[in-house]
């Protein structure tokens, strides 16, 4: 007989890491260590560049336990919020790509026009949970809603999505601005 | 889709959060959101809406188990760091060294430019103590840049004193609640409310004896406390004992 899974508390582990208690740490790292190594991962691609990252991430979540402040998010969203930026620093600090922003965003404006884009299918297989966010992702054009998981899963930069779509910077500049204010509109 | 809204000073500010949560800035306009986060509440609340919002995403992510390594490797790390949010060191494991002798709490001291005062301190401390009664120091310090805000003094008479180093600005439907908890504890256990900016004393009757690396902290609370008799609130300061031969 298997005992009812107590939901794991996140938020008093981190108040634990604050108080100096590694097992605490541990119980997080256990946790979670794998879902954070594969957000990683897609962005950093490279494994063993992974590994490092998710490493650091734990050692600036125990540094950091103290100033977590639940008032501003959960804090299973923090220890993601933490590794996940960790990794955009990484790829975007080492990117050897110099300033290509040719299109200003006047121009981006006026190619943000879908005309031609319609046939695009989706790239990722993203009906991952039920919620709000599945809702309004359906109603994005499907270029548009792969320019964000381009962008949030694989850690692309603007131009890299250009590249991947064969789409012009602008356009993908102005296609990803537009999804996030119908985002914001429909999640709220 | 609505244009309205397209000029607006808070369109701009969620489009840029919008853009640093979706990883999509560059490394210098990321670095200058990463610096404006730390003095810009909107923007601040603009990221967190948007780490709100698309955190589902990350599931699109498939799980990797880590090699047997990683967590090893963390470990080493942490016991490589002066672990923060601590200021004094574990006694070593082999033999008890004295407190003085350890180079981390005199970097740790010296870093904090309280070198001075602790000598000064300690030498009150130790000029007539029993033999038999340890008598313990601590300094709490912030846990972000661990600017010293408080000492703590025990002494023989198993009274310990809270003492100020500088004025520390507590928001007025807040107050600061003085908690410790040594390793063995269940939790930490409240020693009262203190008043900023003024010397606090505890007598410790009711508690067990003070141990070596025993945990301190302030917390920030609701004005009459904690309701739960826990610490909810952030931590303002915190540190551990030194046991003062």
């Amino acid at each position: 007989m298997s005992a009812p899974q107590t939901p794991f508390d996140y938020e008093a582990a981190l108040h634990a890491c604050a108080r100096g208690e590694r097992h605490a740490l541990q119980r997080l790292y256990e946790q979670e260590s794998p879902r954070l190594l594969g957000v990683v991962q897609r962005i950093v691609v490279d494994r063993a560049l992974a590994e490092d990252i998710v490493h650091d991430a734990f050692i600036k979540i125990w540094n950091a336990a103290a100033s977590f402040d639940v008032s501003r998010g959960t804090a299973r969203g923090w220890m993601f919020t933490v590794a996940r930026h960790l990794a955009l620093n990484s790829v975007r600090n080492s990117a050897r790509e110099v300033a290509m922003d040719d299109d200003n965003d006047e121009d981006s404006h006026a190619q943000a026009t879908l005309e031609g884009w319609q046939d695009v299918t989706d790239a990722f297989d993203w009906r991952v949970n039920p919620g709000r966010i599945d809702f309004c992702l359906d109603q994005l054009d499907p270029v548009r809603r792969n320019c964000v998981f381009y962008a949030y899963v694989d850690g692309y930069s603007h131009q890299q999505i250009a590249q991947k779509l064969g789409a012009p910077l602008g356009t993908v500049k102005a296609w990803i601005k537009r999804s996030l204010v119908a985002l914001r509109e429909c999640i709220g | 889709m609505s244009e309205k809204s397209d000029t607006t000073p808070d369109h701009d500010v969620q489009i840029l959060a919008g853009e640093y949560v979706l990883g999509t800035l560059s490394a210098a306009q990321r670095a200058e959101v990463q610096e404006r986060l730390n003095h810009d509440p909107a923007l601040r609340r603009a990221v967190d809406g948007w780490e709100a919002r698309l955190f589902a995403l990350t599931e699109m992510a498939e799980p990797l188990p880590p090699s047997s390594r990683l967590w090893h490797r963390i470990e080493r790390s942490l016991d490589e760091l002066s672990p923060a949010p601590r200021i004094a060191v574990r006694t070593s494991r082999n033999k008890p060294a004295r407190w003085w002798e350890s180079l981390n709490v005199w970097r740790t001291l010296a870093g904090l430019g309280l070198a001075a005062s602790v000598i000064l301190g300690t030498s009150l401390l130790t000029q007539s103590p029993p033999q038999t009664m340890p008598s313990y120091l601590v300094v709490l310090v912030t846990p972000q840049d661990k600017a010293p805000g408080w000492v703590i003094q025990a002494n023989a008479a198993r009274e310990i004193q809270l003492i100020p180093l500088s004025e520390t600005e507590v928001p007025e439907d807040k107050a600061l609640q003085f908690w410790t908890k040594a390793d063995d504890w269940q939790g930490p256990v409240s020693l009262g409310l203190v008043k900023p900016g003024e010397v606090f004393r505890v007598p410790l009757d009711k508690l067990p004896p003070l141990q070596p690396n025993q945990l301190f902290e302030l917390t920030l609370e609701k004005s009459t406390g904690s309701p739960i008799n826990k610490p909810t609130g952030p931590i303002q300061f915190i540190g551990r004992a030194v046991k003062v031969i």
